[in-house]
Order: structure tokens, then sequence, then C-alpha cells
């Protein structure tokens, strides 16, 4: 099982979400979060003054796949979240170890 | 300690014979849970049948001690309010110290009460114990109150109730600070607010603990309990019932002492209750309206009570006039059965409260609840006198929310407008929601007046654009009615412009107010969809938010709106990052609407402008319209309604070079001045030169020019020195001068240079001048930012610079908020945009100005 974790544009999360649905994936996590990359944070100017935005607002979502899913999970989120322009975000995959269902106590991919 | 009467020892019971009386109390219980009537009567009843069982084996533990004892029921168990799965919080006191057989008594006691499995808080003291009040165990004392004597000793008992529960100022006193801080502190738990969608019936604002604290209180007593009303008790009682029928069902289902009523449970609780309507939605709705109802009725109590702690012995009041007194507990009516008979008088015991920043009184407020339903809208504004005052109540301010809440909660909201009645109570049930609607309405206006003292830092950015706006009333106004429509499962944003404009013009709101509400109600769910689903780095998603929201007022209010109808949603839900994402799109429109409004001409085809001429009078032409119109910025039609433009239009007729066409208007408080002329050098600066002669503080305006070279000024000013007022032909010598400077027969340079010296700064406070040029907004003009501490003749200043400079200005935009200039100037140079040598030379000479005006300012502050 993998955890894919997508940095995506904000306007972008109904794409995405539908895109990976439509792969099969039953649920994910999105977290608010503001950072930077090659983006950097850009200048804001209110009034003739200048203000500095180091951190750019984007969404983090997490998904658990199973191993077989992630490459398609992968490319809709690519498809989906993908302008073109600097900023459009990265996806970061990681190995999982464990994944329990609290309620029934189902493990592994059974818990996804 | 006296001596103690003998008491009947009871037989030893058999665990099994326990088990078989609790099964026996619990089985008769849920069978009237069942029937939704497990309330006061049913839980006193399952109390009578608890005490048998914990008598039974209170009788078997005192035999294991030959010193006297007594044993109490404390907290809800003392009131005989024992649900299912309640705790049993019992109190073992004794006379005399504790040893091996006290201690063996208690495990007597406690120890069959555990294998019974219920959950039993327990304290024990000696009597000598409550010779110190046990002020660092606030829930212990306010339990103490409720005490009742179960079995044991009864002088005892008798003992600790003459010293703790009686008139005793040492314990009194505690007592009543406990309740209340642990009171306040359940309430903030809560938001402050009974309306919760999904509320904990015991903890939760109007909920069960409150109606306990109201009898608490009422025990305690305030020296004569002017607060409470006789209906009340009744009223509080039947409150009371319902609440504990839904508890006990609540310990029913879910088989442990949980008490919140969760959207999952409201079906099964609504059930129960057996609705006639068969549409489980409906059901949960009616369910949900009765218990915000009763909740209610328990809180005003518990407001009532509060109130009356304050109460002098002797009930005095100090006339405000005729109708008003000033209070004890706030602002009341002089003649109580006379106000009743004249509504159009309410309203003003709202405003003055909120003056005096006092209560209305529950003398009015019950006056209010009695009557009010007597009254058909219409009465309550039968002058524009009673909407005007309306009006000011609503502008933001401490104690706008409590005030609000008092007209919603005693009927008179819901009377002036039924529209908001509709609402009343509404449960709208998704993931988000944490209130009803109307008590969401009213959390957006709380969060607007927090606005005017910001908590935190981020917040004073919207706390600025709050003073900035002209008519904050007309915010406060939409957001009562933005979600009115939700009565309905149209799309309630439409519905809610329906209602409101009925209302609003039932009242007779000026047309262009009306319109103002009427956009930000419809368009309240837009500017967070554009923040939070679009691309704002998509200059055309900009653009397109900015066409919707025209102006930078209206910009001001939809921000504000959002920020506080997306917090008023739930306790976490405007996140700061969603802050920032809406901030972000203020800022990129309000560039737009005043850095890049430039570019956008007006289309002057005949279907772009066929709305301006189907409507035209006799006396104008389509082709004078297309005229005047063409070449003049988007904006202009934004800024002003038809009846303007015509106007504008007349003015424009038969102008020459070096004549200027004016019309003047008093508006409100302040002044109009529409100037038409053709374009010419330091045209903008001879107007704003000789405005400044005659002393006049310019606060707003925009100068305009269209393709055939005719410019348009509209400036507001304040005429600060009454000259107007003073001087009758003051208006005619304006003109006059104007007429004279435009056409070069007086020179406003040389007529002002010896007032300039006597022109005094403005405001308190000193501000960084700011000179900011701009290439991005416009391909044709270059844009000028100017933010200046506030002065007479600032503005003829500035643009005198700009025209000595060679350049032509093409727009200007004028903005003064507090003492804060804030200018925008279009700019050209022989036609084109300046270069960037031009820019700095410019940049250099308006630093020098500003900087000049700054020492200025400083040697004036010396020198006062």
């Amino acid at each position: 099982m993998k955890l894919i974790t997508a940095i995506i544009k904000p306007h972008m999360l109904d794409d995405v979400r539908d895109a990976v649905a439509k792969s099969g994936i039953q649920g994910l996590t999105v977290t608010e979060v503001k950072g930077f990359g090659r983006q950097k944070g850009h200048t804001e100017i209110y009034r003739g003054a200048e203000y500095s935005v180091d951190f750019v607002p984007k969404i983090k979502i997490d998904i658990v796949a199973d191993d077989p899913q992630t490459d398609s999970v992968i490319d809709a989120i690519m498809a989906s979240a993908r302008t073109g322009e600097i900023g459009d975000g990265k996806i970061f995959v990681s190995e999982i170890g464990q994944v329990v269902r609290i309620r029934t106590g189902e493990a592994g991919t059974a818990a996804l | 300690m006296g001596k103690y009467r003998s008491r009947k020892v009871h037989p030893t019971p058999s665990p099994d014979a326990l088990k078989n009386l609790l099964y026996a109390a619990r089985d008769e219980l849920t069978t009237e849970t069942r029937l939704a009537r497990a309330g006061l009567d049913a839980l006193n009843r399952y109390s009578d049948r608890v005490d048998e069982l914990v008598r039974l084996i209170f009788g078997n533990a005192r035999k294991c001690t030959e010193t006297p004892l007594a044993l109490l029921a404390l907290g809800g168990y003392g009131r005989k309010q024992l649900c299912l799965h309640s705790d049993i919080d019992l109190m073992v006191v004794f006379d005399g110290s504790i040893g091996v057989a006290e201690e063996r008594s208690l495990k007597s006691l406690l120890h069959p009460l555990w294998d019974l499995h219920f959950d039993v808080g327990h304290q024990v003291r000696v009597l000598r114990d409550f010779e110190n009040v046990e002020t660092d165990n606030p829930e212990y004392l306010v339990a103490l109150l409720d005490a009742r004597f179960l079995d044991g000793d009864q002088a005892i008992f008798d003992h600790f109730s003459e010293t703790c529960l009686g008139d005793n100022p040492t314990w009194q006193q505690p007592i009543r600070s406990a309740l209340l801080d642990l009171t306040e502190q359940r309430h903030v738990q809560y938001n402050q607010t009974l309306y919760q969608l999904e509320p904990d019936l015991k903890d939760s604002p109007g909920a069960l603990r409150d109606a306990s604290a109201v009898r608490l209180l009422a025990r305690l007593g305030n020296g004569n309990g002017t607060g409470r009303r006789a209906s009340d008790t009744g009223r509080l009682s039947e409150a009371e019932d319902f609440l504990l029928r839904i508890r006990s069902i609540l310990h029913l289902e879910r088989g442990r002492n949980l008490n919140t009523l969760s959207h999952e449970l409201q079906e099964t609780v609504a059930d129960l209750f057996g609705s006639s309507d068969e549409q489980p939605r409906r059901q949960v709705e009616a369910l949900m309206s009765t218990y915000f109802h009763h909740a209610r009725i328990i809180s005003r109590s518990l407001a009532a009570s509060l109130k009356s702690l304050g109460t002098p012995v002797t009930v005095s009041s100090t006339p405000i006039n005729d109708d008003l007194a000033r209070a004890w507990d706030g602002i009341r009516f002089t003649d109580a059965t006379r106000a009743s008979l004249r509504p159009r008088t309410w309203l003003r015991v709202f405003e003055v409260a909120l003056d005096e920043n006092t209560n209305v009184s529950e003398q009015v407020l019950t006056c209010i609840e009695r009557h009010g339903e007597r009254y058909a809208p219409e009465r309550f504004f039968p002058s524009p006198d009673e909407r005007d005052l309306f009006l000011r109540i609503l502008r933001p301010r401490p104690g706008l929310y409590a005030r609000l809440s008092e007209m919603h909660d005693s009927g008179l909201l819901g009377r002036m407008f039924p529209e908001f009645q509709k609402i009343y109570c509404r449960v709208i049930r998704d993931f988000y929601h944490k209130y009803t609607v109307d008590e969401h309405t009213l959390l957006t206006i709380r969060t607007i007046e927090r606005l005017c003292a910001p908590a935190n830092p981020s917040r004073e950015r919207f706390a600025n654009l709050l003073t900035e706006l002209r008519a904050p009333e007309l915010l406060v106004l939409a957001l009562l009615f933005h979600d009115v429509g939700k009565w309905t499962n149209k799309n309630h944003a439409e519905e809610s412009v329906r209602m409101a404009v009925g209302a609003l013009r039932r009242i007779k709101l000026p047309e262009s107010a009306v319109t103002t509400v009427q956009f930000l109600i419809r368009h309240h769910l837009q500017m967070s969809t554009v923040a939070f689903r679009r691309d704002m780095e998509d200059p055309e998603v900009v653009n397109q938010f900015a066409r919707l929201v025209g102006t930078e007022q209206r910009l001001k209010l939809l921000c504000l709106l959002t920020l506080v109808d997306i917090e008023a949603v739930g306790p976490d839900v405007m996140t700061p990052w969603k802050e920032e994402m809406l901030w972000r799109l203020y800022v990129d429109t309000y560039n737009r609407l005043t850095l890049g409004y430039g570019d956008e001409v007006i289309d002057t085809t005949a279907a772009a402008i066929a709305e301006l001429t189907t409507a035209r009078p006799d006396d104008i032409s389509e082709q004078d319209i297309a005229t005047f119109l063409a070449g003049l910025p988007q904006r202009y039609l934004r800024l002003f309604e038809q009846s303007r433009v015509y106007e504008h239009v007349r003015l424009s007729r038969d102008i020459k070079r070096s004549e200027v066409h004016c019309a003047l208007e008093e508006k409100g408080s302040a002044w109009e001045l529409s100037v038409v002329s053709i374009n010419q050098p330091r045209l903008f600066s001879n107007i704003c030169g000789v405005l400044s002669y005659f002393g006049m503080d310019i606060l707003r305006g925009q100068a305009m020019t269209n393709e055939h070279g005719l410019v348009l000024d509209v400036v507001q000013f304040a005429d600060t020195e009454s000259f107007f007022r003073l001087n009758p032909s003051a208006k005619p010598e304006l003109v006059d001068l104007l007429q004279d400077v435009v056409a070069g027969r007086a020179d406003i340079t040389q007529t002002l240079r010896g007032k300039e010296r006597g022109l005094a700064p403005r405001g308190p406070s000193r501000i960084n001048p700011i000179v900011h040029f701009d290439r991005q907004y416009s391909d044709r003009y270059t844009i000028l930012e100017l933010i200046a501490r506030d002065a007479w003749g600032l503005l003829y200043r500035t643009s005198r610079v700009i025209s000595q400079h060679g350049c032509d200005i093409e727009l200007v935009l004028i903005t003064t908020e507090g003492n804060r200039a804030i200018d925008v100037f279009h700019i050209t140079h022989h036609g084109v945009k300046l270069s960037a040598a031009s820019e700095r030379a410019l940049a250099t000479d308006l630093d020098a100005m500003l900087g000049k005006q700054n020492e200025d300012d400083q040697g004036d502050r010396s020198s006062e």
C-alpha cells in the first residue's frame, strides 16, 4: 500500500476529488496548507504599499491506495490538477506499513 | 451535636434481590421512555425506586459503625432527576472521626452499588468539615445545593442544612460564585449560544444545567427576587420536562450516560415522540424547533435570574424622557401599559440601551412579548423616523448582537419582519452548520460587532474595511435577511432577495439602499466561491468578479459579509488559511477596480446602451447619449444611475472650450459638485484649487475623460467651515470663480498662495506618505497611487505637481478614509504612458511636496 500525498492549487480540489473517485479511491483527507516551492511567494500591493507573501496557500490531499491502484491514482491527480503553469504542485508517494479500520478492526487493503 | 433519633434497621438484602429491584425500576422507566414520557414525573418515581434500593444497602452499611451518620443525595440525584444511566452522587456525613469501622461501613455502602453497575460519585465528610468552605471544589459546592436527605440521622442533615444551605453568607457567596463561574465556563464552551444543531441536553446553554441554575439561584436568593416572573416557573418546569424526556431516550438508545442529541439520534427521538408528519426530516425539524423553544425559555429565565442578582432592595429608576427610564436592570418603560399601546416607541428602547451600553429591562421584554402579536408590521414603522431609527440601531457597535437577540427572543424582530420569523429555530442539517438559521444570522452580526475592537491582529485589516464603509448599517441589514429564504428548499439566495426586498420596501428604505442590500444578498456566496474554488491567479477570474461587484464600497461590503457568514457557520470553519484567501481576492479585486478600470471603456453600440436609450427623457437623443459615453470607462455606468447619466448629458450640451457647466447639490451631510468641461491643462488642479480656496474638504470623487476630450468631474466635499450656510451668495461665488479660473480670467495659484499657509492639517496621527506607480494594470495610462495624511488643498497641490510635469490627468479616483487621503490618478504624457525617467522625476517632486506637508504638520503640532 502507498500513501499518496498531493499538494495542489486550491481551486483544483473538486476536479481532483472527482478524478481520484473515478479511479476507485473511496476516501481521502484534505488539509489547508501554505508553503513555497519554485513558485516562491509573491508581492502584494495594496494602496501603494508592498507586502511580501512568503507562503502560497495550497491544498494537501492524502490518499492511501493499494499498490496496483497507485499509478492510476497518480495519473488521475496529474491529469486533473495540471494547468501547465508554475505552482501546479507535487505528488509524493511513500510506503504504508499497515491500515486498520477502527470500527470493524479490518486490516490491510480490506480497510481501505 | 445533639441526640439522634433511633432509626429502623433494614434487613440485609441479597444481591439478587437488589438486582431485581433495580431491574424492575429500570423496566418501568424504559417503558415510559419508549413512550417519550420519561420526564419529571417518571424520573421522580425512578429516583424514589433507587432511593429505596440505596436505603436497603445503607441500612446494612450503618450497622458497621456506632458513629452517627447520614446519607445524602446530591446533584441531579438530589433533584430526583435520575435517568437510566445517570451517575448517582452521594454524600456520607459522620458526626465523629472516621476510623476502621466507618471505612467498613462505607465499603458496605459502595461495593453493592458498584456491583449493580451504578456510577457512584461519593463524598465523605465529618460535620466539622463544614466549618470551612471548600472554595477549590466548585462542582462539589454547587452539588450541595441539591442535597436531599436519604437515610441515617436526620439531625446531622439538619445541622448540615442550617450551616450550608441556610442564609449563611459565608457559604452562600462562594456557592453563588462557583455556580456563576461554572455556568459561564460551560457557556463559553458552546460559543455562548443555545442554538446548537447537535445540543448537549445537559451542558449546552439553555439545557438542563441552566434550568437547574435558575432554581439554585432562586434558592440562593437575591433579596427580593424581582428578576423572575411568576409565569416563568410553570414554563420552566415544562421546558425541563421536555428536555428530560429527550435525555431519557438518549440514555436508553446509547446505553450510556451520553447526552448529545446528535443528528442520528434526532430521528430516533422524533420518531418516539410520534410526530404526525410522516417525513423524517420534517419530524426532526419539528422536534428541534420544540427543543429550541424550550431551551430559549430556560435561557431567558437564567438571564432574568442573573440580572436579578444585582437587584437593589429598593427599586428606583431615573427618567430619560416621558416614555423611558434608566433602571437597575436596564432601560424600561415609565408606563408599561401606555407603552403596550404604542408599538412605534418600542424600538427607541433598544437604541437608548445601545447608546448607553446597557440592557433592555425584563419589563420591556415582557411587555413586547405579551402585546407584540396584536400589531401588524406596518405599525412599527408608521413614518420614516422609525425606519431611520432602526437603521441607526443596526450600526455596528458593542451590544448590537445582544439587543438584536433580545428583539428576536421577545418576538419583536419577527413581528416587524415576518420574513425573519420564517427562519425561527430553522434547522439546516449538514456537516458544517452548528447553529439554527436565525442564530447563525445573529452570530454573523456578532462577528461584525467584534470587528469594532478586533482581538486578533489578522482581523485588523477587515476591521479597517468596516470603518471605511459609508453605510455599515446596510451590511447588517443584508446580514439580517441573507438567509431568510432558507425556509424553503428553493435557491435560498434568490428567495432571500425576494423576501428582503418586500420587507425593505415596506419600511420605505431608499431605493439605492434596497439595491445595495439586494446585491449583497443575491451574491452572498459568490466571493467564497471565487476565493476557494476558482483560480485567482487567472486575471480574467478577478476581472469577472470585479465586474460583478462594480465598486469598492460593494466589494468591501461583500468581503465583510463573506467573512462573517463563514465564521458564523461553526467555531472553526473560518480558518486563517481561508481568511488569507479571502483577503487576497479582496486585494486583487480592489486593485482591479481602482487601478485597472481605465482600459475598459463603455460599448456605445445601440444594443449595449439600449436600457439607457429606451428610458431616456424626451429632451435627450440616442446620439447625445452615445456621444457623451464614448470613451468613458465602464466604471462610469456602475457608479451613476440612469437619471444621473441624463443630467450629465444635459451638462455636456453646447459646452465650449474654456467653459464649465456645473451642478451643485446637497447630498446628506455633504455637497456634490458635478463639472463638465473640455479637457485643458491643469483643469483638475484648478477645480480642486477653487474648492480648497473656499475651505471645502474633498471627501471622494472621480474625474473621467471621454474620447471627445470632454471631462466630467464629480466631487463630494464637506463644507466644514459652514461657508454655504453662513453666506447666501457663496454658491454662485464658487461657480463664478470656477468659471473664471477655467477661462483663464483668474489664477487660482496666485489666489491660493496666501491662503495655503493657513491651511491646517486634519486628524491626529501622522501617516507616512506613499507614492506608487503601477505599469501593470493599464495599457494606456500610467497609474499613480498616492496615500497621504488628508489635508486641505492636498488634492490641489498634488494635481498641480502632476500638471507642472506636463502630464494629463485622464481619470481620477478620490477617497478619504478617516484622516487618510487615497487618490489614484491615471495619467499620460503627450498621450502615452510616462517613461521611467518621467515617473522618477514626478515621484521626486511629489515626495518633496508631501514631505513639506509632513514638516508643516509637525510644525503645526509643535505650535499647538
